[in-house]
């Protein structure tokens, strides 16, 4: 028995490593396919961006139909692209002529910061608050933080940050408005994605709590003569972990629309800042180079989401996926 | 009962006297029409919620536009809702593979991000109606697919699922008058709840400039034009803001009393 699990926790992990990679390879060929699907002339559409609309000329415009291989036939292309992506070379930025890799990897560097601090800051308020609501269902405390989190959900995030702007920063003046050059810079754009990030994992923190303590074993804790602290820390804390651990992935997907907003609105150079600057330019190499990173990043979060539940409760990996 | 009856009323009080001023917006009041002359004044009779930098009455393109955001908001999640359902009572019903192969796509289409898929779409289509549309159905089917998939596959476990099939009926009809009835309610939740989200969606393109292009008047595109005349336009500024809160705060509370509902 206890050998049999031994061998099927690397056939779980592999399956799971396949699924990311499948992830990958389709979020790859939806962003080729995109690129094509687009109306218009590519190779116009680069001169124009390039050049600007007075200076495109029928020449130039062939021209950049050579340099960048645009006449060849598009499964050659669809190859040329899946190789590309596979040695993390996927061209040249049409706006500023750079490798795009070099440039997302300046950004992602800072995105990486501003992730880091959003998500401290967001356990920081949330843990406390929703094992405290967890431990005493339908307190005060408890219909409180239901009641602010369901506010705070129906607030879409740039109204958070104005509102975080208007009161730090116009008012106050205590902060830096944008950009970024010393660590003040970080405190708005995370405390706004922090607090995005909160109103939701104070309700799963709480309600994986309040499930943990109704379960059998720990009322058998507390029959022992354990107090509910000293139960909750031994029997109950690992139990609930593993729900609060998925969301911790999904939490991921709700950071990476918020980068987008976050970081336009405070004018942060990460990569949502460039996706969207990208996008606002039709600068494609660069939002493909965006969508991948953002996409594969998932895929792998989730991948290790995955990983940690089946490493805190073994009896997941005998259905194969860690998650749900 | 009383107090429900009581609630019911006033909402469709509520209900009555928004619908009436989008009535009086629309007909009165152009959201289009700039007078620099007026531009940033302060709410007044004539502006009851003051002009934007353009001279452009934000009352108008406040009302105007709700309707919009609403409208495709519930198109887009509506043809999600159609999509998703379908692709779930065809998992529940069919075999193996085919039900493999689509709740394998569920998952794969659930690992991507919403905003950034109804973004790329609609930044690379230049903005508009149809890429926003087009980029929330295909953020949001797949939550209904795998929903529905779970729901029904209990259902066709059930004993008059088994008797209807020993009475030779068709396994589509079966599907359609046995098993959907029962996904429904909580589709319709997940609908509303999927509105609220679809209109923060909207927005937040709006606001980054990658959605329904100026000078169509939506919500989030009007706070951004605003932003930098944050300390002379307050109110203009938190119009929208409000507006749109509270949409999302109805569609939300909604959904989540349908879900409780059952």
């Amino acid at each position: 028995m206890q050998r049999a699990v031994r061998h099927a926790i690397p056939r779980a992990v592999f399956r799971r490593v396949l699924e990311a990679i499948a992830v990958a390879l389709i979020l790859a060929t939806i962003c080729f396919a995109l690129v094509h699907a687009i109306p218009g002339d590519m190779a116009l559409r680069i001169a124009v961006s390039r050049l600007g609309v007075e200076n495109t000329s029928p020449a130039a415009v062939e021209q950049i139909r050579e340099a960048e291989m645009l006449s060849r036939p598009l499964i050659a292309q669809y190859g040329d692209w899946l190789r590309a992506v596979a040695t993390g070379d996927i061209g040249r930025s049409f706006v500023s002529g750079r490798p795009v890799a070099e440039e997302l990897l300046g950004a992602s560097g800072y995105t990486l910061r501003l992730a880091a601090m959003a998500w401290l800051l967001s356990y920081a308020f949330a843990l406390p608050l929703g094992i405290a609501a967890g431990l005493a269902p339908n307190g005060a405390l408890d219909r409180a933080t239901a009641l602010a989190a369901a506010a705070l959900s129906s607030l879409p995030t740039f109204m958070i940050g104005i509102a975080l702007i208007s009161v730090f920063v116009l008012s106050l003046d205590w902060l830096p408005p944008a950009g970024y050059r010393r660590t003040e810079h970080l405190v708005l754009p995370a405390t706004t994605l922090a607090l995005g990030l909160v109103a939701p994992s104070v309700r799963i923190i709480r309600n994986a709590v309040v499930e943990v303590q109704d379960a059998t074993y720990m009322t058998y804790a507390r029959i022992r003569g354990f107090g509910r602290i000293k139960a909750f820390v031994r029997h109950g804390l690992r139990n609930a972990s593993i729900p609060i651990v998925t969301f911790a992935a999904l939490q991921f997907a709700y950071l990476m629309d918020g980068f987008l907003i976050v970081e336009t609105l405070f004018n942060y150079p990460g990569i949502g800042d460039a996706m969207v600057k990208a996008l606002l330019a039709r600068d494609v190499p660069v939002v493909m180079g965006c969508a991948l990173l953002i996409g594969t990043s998932y895929a792998v979060i989730s991948l290790l989401a995955d990983i940690i539940c089946m490493a805190l409760d073994p009896r997941l990996v005998d259905e194969g996926h860690g998650s749900r | 009962m009383a107090a429900a009856d009581r609630r019911y009323l006033w909402m469709s009080g509520v209900a009555a006297g928004l619908v009436v001023s989008v009535v009086a917006a629309v007909w009165h009041r152009d959201p289009l029409h700039q007078d620099l002359m007026v531009a940033l004044t302060s709410p007044s009779l004539r502006f009851p919620l003051g002009t934007d930098h353009l001279g452009r009455d934000v009352f108008a393109r406040l009302f105007h536009g709700l309707p919009r955001s609403v409208g495709i908001a519930t198109a887009a999640v509506a043809a999600a809702a159609f999509f998703g359902t379908s692709a779930g009572l065809i998992a529940a019903a069919s075999n193996r593979l085919v039900a493999g192969a689509l709740m394998r796509l569920t998952d794969l289409a659930l690992a991507f991000p919403g905003l950034l898929l109804a973004m790329v779409l609609a930044g690379l289509m230049g903005g508009g109606t149809m890429p926003v549309l087009l980029g929330i159905s295909l953020a949001q089917w797949p939550q209904f697919a795998r929903m529905t998939r779970t729901i029904a596959a209990t259902v066709m476990t059930e004993a008059h699922i088994e008797a209807s099939r020993l009475a030779g009926l068709a396994e589509w009809r079966i599907l359609l008058r046995q098993v959907m009835p029962r996904v429904l309610t909580q589709t319709m939740a997940l609908a509303t709840l999927g509105v609220g989200g679809a209109v923060l969606t909207i927005s937040s393109l709006g606001f980054l400039g990658l959605g329904l292009q100026p000078p169509t008047p939506e919500w989030g595109a009007m706070i951004t034009e605003l932003l930098p005349y944050m300390d002379v336009a307050p109110i203009q500024i938190a119009a929208p803001c409000i507006a749109l809160f509270l949409t999302v705060l109805v569609c939300m509370a909604a959904g989540r009393r349908l879900a409780e509902a059952r």
